[in-house]
């Protein structure tokens, strides 16, 4: 396995994609989650309306809610980022063949799909220690700025929260990578991952939450576990949100890990089995 | 460990069935030996390619086994000791050859010295810092074999290495394999190239239609299909088939554009000729021909049957 990560490691450094998939995470989390939201809630339109005050709104980007404002937005944009780096992953080494390059050095199947999982973990890991570092280094300008005055989360909840951002990271990522080994296409792993999650159980969600049968589905889906845990930790003016909640935090952690687990099980299994090559 | 009876790969009742029910190889027992560089011919579509992913450990076999460089197929065991380049030679298109080899050379546990000495190999050092998606097809088929070398292999397994390339390529990859040998280093050449083999290869051994229908030395190849034949040039064409079918059997006489093919040994061509005038017919032309491995490879595989295996659970 440690062999099949070192090689992991230089063709993920290597790969301009890989790159490109995470500056574009994080400009649009620093530019559009904190800079954007900013300006326009220190200069609101004449037309604005809410019942929170914009002055109050604001401190959604100020350290003091550093983590319920960063996993807000990367359950959209950070899930889908996830689920293409996943994907890509394993999906271009069919697309490629370079599956058949890799299988027939030493490492045995399970070593080299494990070798890649360790890779992505530790992306995920990274991904997460200098997303959230991005963001509390805009939120501390930010709040230097306009001159106000905020506390930082307690170690516990950074933890806690950066805890919650890698799982959800690696879960996406978990779900991309199985994909690639399951359609060993990249454009059926992609479309498939995305699709699942803007459409799929958006749609299951937003449309058929009041539905009872439904509603027991959703309690067992990734994206409404992630929110479950998300919603642990709220932002400083808001109230609990725990109605709407259709799971707790501490079963959305647990379903996620389960998620985790089977999602990489299920790729090995394939992996291992299955020909390469052939018809 | 030493390789197994002096054996660098072995087959017994290798079959392989894919689920869209494609027989692609049947019961096909090989013997490679250690040191030799053999030649594993046959047309498209025949099972090289097949045969040649299942020693590799990337198809399983429906049926029978497989030794190679004295492991299972696909164990690290056995593919510490071989190195492969199955079909395409499919490598990282954003990666430089270098990089494509050191990535290789990680996954094989290999040292990162190594990557420099098998670009000098396959000549490819000039090129190396280039990204793999600006390469040749010759470039690509040389990283492919400098890849399969990184490990020093024992057993070298190379799927049509030529093809692909232009004459130029074709010869200097020649080359390269003849080079490939040196050491004791057992190769395992597919190829549906006649001359190929007959220039690289010590033995060879055809695949028709999934089954090996021949193995041996070229020398031998010849001699088991009729080795030699005459060709007499005769009109009338008819009396002088009726002359010549009187005299031999009928599977010994063969017809082509005019031209008398006969299996027969060559001291017979004045008794022949004497019959064949004897009898009212003009002999323009007669001479020995030898028959080319051409000749014995269609010969071979024109007449390979169908495989017929049973299906799961027809038992047999």
């Amino acid at each position: 396995m440690i062999a099949s990560l070192r090689a992991e490691s230089l063709k993920t450094r290597k790969r301009w994609a890989n790159w490109i998939l995470f500056g574009i995470l994080l400009l649009t989390l620093l530019l559009i989650g904190y800079v954007l939201v900013y300006f326009v809630l220190s200069n609101p339109p004449r037309n604005f309306q809410s019942r929170v005050p914009a002055r109050i709104l604001k401190r959604e980007v100020f350290p003091e809610n550093l983590i319920p404002n960063v996993l807000a937005f990367t359950s959209s944009i950070g899930a889908a980022i996830m689920i293409i780096l996943g994907g890509l992953s394993t999906a271009s080494e069919y697309g490629w063949l370079t599956v058949q390059t890799i299988l027939i050095q030493k490492p045995s199947r399970s070593a080299v799909l494990l070798g890649k999982l360790a890779m992505l973990a530790i992306i995920t890991l990274l991904i997460a220690v200098v997303t959230l570092a991005a963001t509390a280094l805009t939120s501390y300008l930010l709040v230097t700025i306009d001159g106000s005055s905020s506390t930082w989360p307690s170690a516990t909840v950074l933890l806690k929260g950066f805890g919650a951002l890698w799982l959800e990271f690696a879960v996406w990522t978990a779900f991309g990578m199985f994909l690639g080994v399951a359609f060993r296409s990249t454009a059926a792993a992609i479309g498939g991952g995305l699709t699942y999650l803007f459409v799929g159980e958006a749609l299951l969600g937003q449309v058929f939450r009041n539905t009872d049968v439904v509603k027991e589905v959703l309690r067992f889906l990734p994206g409404i576990n992630a929110g479950a845990v998300h919603a642990s930790f709220r932002l400083t003016f808001r109230s609990p949100d725990t109605a709407t909640q259709l799971v707790d935090a501490t079963r959305g952690t647990i379903t996620l890990l389960a998620y985790l687990v089977a999602f990489t099980v299920l790729a090995l299994l394939i992996f291992r089995r299955r020909d390469v090559g052939g018809s | 460990m030493g390789l197994k009876q002096s054996l660098a790969v072995e087959t017994r009742g290798l079959t392989k069935r894919y689920s869209t029910g494609v027989l692609a190889v049947a019961d096909l027992n090989l013997q490679v030996r250690t040191g030799e560089v053999y030649g594993f011919l046959g047309p498209n579509g025949a099972g090289k390619t097949t045969t040649l992913r299942m020693l590799s450990g990337l198809l399983r076999p429906t049926s029978g086994t497989a030794t190679v460089a004295g492991g299972v197929p696909g164990s690290p065991g056995s593919l510490a000791r071989m190195g492969a380049m199955v079909e395409t030679p499919a490598f990282y298109p954003y990666l430089s050859g270098r990089d494509n080899l050191r990535v290789v050379a990680r996954y094989a546990g290999v040292p990162r010295s190594r990557v420099e000495p098998v670009l000098q190999q396959v000549d490819l050092t000039d090129r190396a810092r280039h990204k793999f998606r600006t390469y040749s097809t010759g470039m690509k088929q040389r990283l492919g074999v400098a890849a399969a070398l990184l490990k020093e292999p024992e057993l070298l397994i190379l799927d049509e290495p030529t093809s692909g390339l232009d004459p130029q390529g074709t010869v200097e990859m020649r080359e390269l394999i003849k080079q490939l040998r040196h050491g004791g280093r057992t190769v395992l050449l597919s190829s549906h190239l006649l001359n190929e083999v007959e220039l690289t290869c010590d033995r060879v051994g055809v695949i028709a239609k999934g089954k090996l229908v021949a193995e041996g030395t070229v020398d031998e190849l010849r001699a088991r299909s009729g080795g030699r034949a005459l060709l007499v040039r005769a009109t009338p064409v008819d009396q002088a088939q009726r002359v010549l079918e009187s005299l031999l059997l009928p599977g010994q006489v063969q017809v082509r554009d005019g031209v008398f093919s006969l299996a027969v040994d060559p001291s017979q061509a004045a008794s022949i000729n004497r019959r064949l005038v004897a009898d009212g017919v003009d002999v323009s032309e007669l001479q020995v021909s030898e028959q080319s491995l051409e000749d014995v490879f269609l010969q071979l595989t024109e007449q390979a049957p169908t495989p017929t295996l049973p299906h799961k659970g027809e038992g047999g």
